[in-house]
């Protein structure tokens, strides 16, 4: 019985947990990455291809309005996830450009970043591995 | 070039636009839908002409009806298509509110893009023409600051699109993105009564950004007739600008427009904004002149007018948002004033109107 209940609390404390991790990233623990053969990349080219203003790399989204997409842009671009919309869907609707495609995952960006050296993506630091080069901290 | 839409064409881009098309992943490599829309009512207390979205829509809010659904409301649905590596293509359908004041959906954009390299593009079809930085935006509520484009600035050209061929070229200079575009077209626009049609168009327009600032130049010009009159020459140079660093905006155009026929005509709006949570309260100033004292015409001082507006728009829920805009406009003259239409013999230069505008923007 006290067993029972102790793995409801204890698995009521991991959803507590993951909540909370879903909620907020601190911006340090994002990452920007490239394919290990792409050349260096500045926080102002973030910016850029990030907001559609540039197209020299193919940006990867992660889901919108996720904690990992609305700390990425704060911190990236100085903006929201509404700013952002409204930029992009300028963008979209004078038949310019599609907006970035979000990928469901940290673990999805990394193997379409690893795959392809003209794309660019942003994950946690936590997820880099060998696969994938950081070009810069978000922070 | 000439596209002609039957209706019920229209209408099926638009109802698949509303539809989540996205379970094949086969068909999503080369078609993607996408929509806007905006459901507006306006309110003026001015009772000797109606307040309109823009010069062409001949009933609004004042004189017909106080409040009117008519001048901001819009839906539009769009096609994006990627034929082959490099071949790409747009098409937009748009329902607003037009000179038979019905809304009787139209195409917006309808060209085919080529990339010979990423820099280096031509498009063959309809475009929107660069007249001032949101032209080729103007009716996305989404993507607009405001509730409106100040129609002060939009009666400066009665054209809003080219159909033809343009070359778009891409120079970056360290940070300094430079989109530079030459296009040739023709194009016509339908008053209420009257049509305008403009040949031998050519447009030159360079947008230059640099980070958080951007900086639009444009320059127009073709031969135009309108209704039974003499073909005549049209020209317009503008040029615009915004700062947003994404906590605060200011954003400013002006066009200096030239017709053989009518005159000279000037206008220009200048507004700021700040980001505050999901708020963005801007104040607006907006002012339309034209000086020719004895053009062909016989109309005088046409548009002419000022507006001091302000206004906030709350993002309250993902890909939507909600706007509330108050603006006066002083009337400064009798011959059409930019915002105005249906005007009654009433009207007297010196008159303010003083009109409310709510509007819900969208996009899916």
């Amino acid at each position: 019985m006290s067993r029972a209940l102790s793995m409801k609390t204890s698995a009521l404390g991991a959803l507590i947990v993951a909540l909370l991790a879903a909620t907020t990233i601190r911006a340090e623990d994002i990452v920007v990455i490239v394919n290990p053969a792409a050349k260096p990349i500045t926080k102002e080219q973030i910016a850029d291809l990030y907001l559609g203003r540039s197209a020299e790399l193919t940006p990867l989204d992660q889901t919108a309005g996720s904690a990992i997409y609305v700390q990425f842009y704060k911190k990236a671009t100085g903006r929201d996830a509404a700013q952002v919309k409204a930029i992009w869907s300028r963008i979209l609707f004078t038949g310019r450009g599609l907006p970035p495609k979000q990928l469901p995952d940290s673990e999805a960006v990394k193997k379409a970043v690893a795959a392809n050296p003209n794309v660019v993506g942003y994950i946690e630091k936590s997820a880099v591995d060998a696969s994938v080069k950081v070009a810069l901290p978000l922070d | 070039m000439k596209f002609k839409w039957h209706p019920a064409a229209a209408a099926a881009i638009l109802g698949l636009g509303t539809l989540p098309v996205y379970a094949d992943p086969t068909i999503d490599q080369y078609v993607h839908f996408s929509a806007f829309g905006t459901l507006g009512e306006v309110y003026s207390d001015y009772r000797q002409a109606d307040f309109t979205g823009e010069f062409l829509q001949p009933h609004g809010a004042g004189f017909s009806r106080r409040w009117s659904p008519t001048p901001d409301s819009d839906l539009g649905g769009q096609a994006d298509l990627r034929i082959l590596d490099g071949l790409t293509g747009v098409v937009q359908v748009i329902a607003r509110d037009n000179d038979d004041g019905n809304f009787k959906p139209r195409v917006e954009w309808a060209n085919i893009k080529y990339a010979f390299t990423p820099d280096l593009a031509v498009r063959v079809g309809r475009t929107l023409l660069p007249t001032y930085e949101r032209s080729d935006s103007q009716n996305v509520g989404y993507a607009l600051p405001w509730v409106r484009i100040p129609n002060e600035i939009r009666y400066s050209n009665s054209a809003t699109h080219s159909d033809g061929v343009d070359v778009l070229y891409r120079i970056k200079t360290g940070a300094v993105i430079q989109d530079l575009q030459v296009q040739f077209g023709r194009t016509s626009e339908e008053f209420s009564g009257a049509v305008f049609h403009g040949k031998d168009l050519i447009v030159v327009s360079d947008t230059v950004q640099y980070g958080n600032t951007s900086v639009h130049l444009a320059y127009q010009t073709m031969m135009y007739t309108f209704s039974t009159l003499p073909p005549a020459r049209f020209r317009l140079a503008s040029a615009g600008f915004t700062y947003d660093p994404g906590t605060w905006f200011v954003t400013g155009d002006s066009n200096f427009t030239y017709y053989d026929f009518f005159g000279h005509f000037y206008a220009w709006y200048l507004s700021v904004g700040m980001h505050v949570g999901r708020f963005t309260p801007y104040l607006v100033y907006a002012t339309e002149d034209a000086p020719t004292s004895e053009p062909p015409s016989g109309l005088t001082a046409l548009g002419d007018e000022r507006t001091v507006g302000a206004g906030v728009r709350w993002d309250f829920a993902k890909n939507i948002d909600f706007k509330l805009q108050l603006q006066r406009v002083i009337i400064e003259t009798t011959d059409a004033p930019a915002s105005f239409n249906n005007v009654q013999p009433g009207l007297r230069v010196g008159d303010k109107a003083n009109v409310v505008s709510l509007t819900l923007d969208f996009v899916f």
